[in-house]
């Protein structure tokens, strides 16, 4: 095994001088949320952490977060990053394919064992030994397990491999799970997301590669620096919500003054992701602002928790698709004819025993 | 047959303070989170900076759930560590068999038509009690674990994210929790509606007066007695 380069000499070999590599540390340690003091350590790792490799996985998915990946928007940390992962397997961008490619992998895995990243996107069928995703001749969720059991740590990258996105919406016709509940014993990052945002899914990887450990997580395995805070805690429409002056049709005033989308279905309220705040495409805009409501894309069961366009969601009541607020006005509904029912019995009942009395 | 009337004192003041703090507040936070959910009243001309209308709203909903929950707390301490018979958890035994028995029963049975008489008595009739638990008591807690959390996510390292945070992934994600919390809100209407008809139903049937007992604190005791013969 040859001499495993540092980052700072795989970027110095590329001709980076030492000026664009601090302004890159500064950069990359802002974008991880460590602040001003944590330079020296994102630099200390940088000169000393060799190269780790990165297998990336693709299961059932639509390859949504490689797109958004490879378009991270600041040139250098595209750049930096894509350089800094050495990124061993990838079924989408390698230019090998088929024997070649898992032989790749298998090598990496015991060359690098207990040391290499796994990146998973997408997640495995788990219905009929899952044959629903085949990968190189074997079910994608033997191809995961395999490949997980080695692993330094799992990065699930979007909504799919963190809480199962479309395919695990009901019914889930293919048993499809999430990465963390196949499997066990492993540090798994949750990066959820339909897709994740670029630079958070960069931030993130960077993170690993730097430190070697995984960012500081939330309870939903989410790294907190991009997860903390709901759309609707930052958004620039909230002064709208608060007013309490609310988009009512796609085509009213409100719609052309920009006022709150909550009316319209956002799920800004209950989403953690940072698009209000980084925004999307290198900070040009993010669905808000474009006039249209958050579908709550970087939530569990965000495919359940429709329709998209409606604020309450959809509540399964007596085999027909209902609310929360049509399922309390039955309920007192059946309530109040219960109560008019039961007064007549207890008039009549009244009636019998004031009657006994007399006799 | 005569009947005769003897008048108990049976709810003493924390009770009846509980209970109207309570029933106010509870009608309040429907109300506002109804507007929550669905902001039905809304400024439709002019800037943002006029208006406060959802923000107003949601400050009573909070302030007015933290005056539920510290009643809530209140009636706690009242049921397990009051002197008072007639309010505290001891008799309300619903693991117990016996406490299914023959009280219950009757009661049941009354409610149900089946059993002419009326049975009588001076703290809750145990069928009530059971619609207590399940409503207010189950129905609270729900509400106040739900709600907590809800709030909390507004500072997610704050203290109360730390005690309450755990709901959210429990019931999968902000958004059912929402769902839920609204769901459980229709559950004190339902409980409103059977809650203010039975009380109604007593006074006309038993003449025990519960109505007013919940404002005076007494009770009217109906006893069947034999007429006098002269």
């Amino acid at each position: 095994m040859k001499k495993q380069q540092t980052y700072a000499e795989i970027m110095e070999s590329r001709g980076i001088d030492r000026r664009e590599f601090m302004k890159y540390c500064s950069l990359l340690s802002v974008y991880l949320g460590l602040g001003a003091s944590g330079l020296p350590k994102m630099l200390k790792a940088m000169e000393t952490k060799p190269r780790i490799p990165v297998l990336w996985l693709h299961g059932l998915e639509c390859t949504c977060c490689s797109e958004s990946f490879i378009r991270s928007s600041h040139p250098i940390v595209a750049d930096i990053v894509l350089n800094m992962i050495s990124l061993d397997y990838d079924d989408t961008l390698s230019a090998a394919a088929g024997h070649q490619l898992e032989a790749v992998r298998k090598q990496i895995m015991k060359e690098y064992k207990g040391k290499y990243i796994l990146a998973v996107e997408g997640n495995a069928p788990t219905k009929d030994n899952g044959v629903y995703c085949m990968v190189g001749g074997d079910s994608f969720l033997n191809v995961l397990k395999e490949t997980a059991a080695d692993a330094m740590a799992v990065i699930s990258w979007g909504s799919c491999a963190s809480f199962g996105c479309v395919q695990n919406a009901k019914p889930n016709p293919t048993g499809a799970q999430p990465v963390h509940k196949l499997i066990s014993g492993k540090p798994i990052i949750n990066v959820p997301g339909c897709p994740p945002i670029a630079e958070v899914m960069t931030g993130t990887i960077a993170h690993v590669l730097t430190f070697g450990t995984l960012p500081e997580l939330d309870r939903l395995g989410r790294p907190k620096a991009f997860y903390g805070t709901r759309i609707h805690d930052k958004c620039y429409r909230r002064p709208y919500f608060d007013a309490g002056m609310f988009v009512e049709s796609f085509d009213d005033e409100g719609a052309q003054k920009g006022w709150c989308l909550y009316k319209m279905g956002c799920k800004g309220p209950t989403t953690y992701n940072s698009c209000s705040s980084m925004k999307w495409n290198g900070g040009v805009s993010f669905p808000i602002q474009a006039g249209h409501p958050c579908i709550g894309c970087s939530e569990p069961n965000f495919w359940d928790n429709g329709p998209f366009y409606s604020r309450l969601a959809a509540v399964p009541f007596v085999g027909t698709d209902s609310n929360a607020d049509r399922i309390g006005m039955v309920a007192v509904g059946a309530a109040a004819a219960g109560v008019a029912a039961h007064a007549i019995g207890s008039a009549i009942k009244k009636k019998s025993a004031d009657n006994d009395n007399e006799e | 047959m005569a009947k005769l009337y003897q008048e108990q004192y049976v709810w003493r003041l924390p009770v009846r303070w509980y209970h109207w703090i309570n029933a106010l507040s509870v009608t309040i936070l429907f109300l506002t989170g109804i507007y929550i959910a669905t902001p039905f009243l809304a400024p439709s001309v002019g800037e943002a900076t006029w208006y406060h209308m959802m923000a107003w709203i949601r400050y009573v909903h909070f302030g007015t759930a933290f005056v539920f929950l510290a009643n809530f707390l209140f009636r706690m301490y009242w049921a397990l560590f009051g002197k008072d018979p007639y309010a505290r958890f001891a008799g309300f035994k619903p693991w117990n068999p016996v406490w299914w028995g023959q009280p219950f029963k009757d009661q049941l049975a009354s409610y149900l038509f089946i059993r002419k008489k009326e049975p009588n008595y001076c703290g809750h009739n145990p069928v009530a009690a059971l619609t207590y638990f399940l409503f207010v008591f189950c129905g609270s807690i729900f509400m106040i674990f739900t709600g907590l959390a809800m709030y909390s996510e507004s500072n997610p390292d704050g203290f109360l994210n730390g005690l309450f945070g755990w709901v959210i992934p429990l019931f999968g994600g902000s958004m059912r929790v929402h769902t839920v919390h609204h769901l459980v809100a229709w559950a004190f209407v339902f409980f409103l509606i059977v809650h203010l008809y039975a009380i109604i139903r007593h006074d006309i049937m038993d003449r025990s007066s519960v109505t007013s007992s919940m404002v005076t604190g007494y009770k009217t005791r109906v006893e069947e007695c034999p007429e006098y013969a002269d």
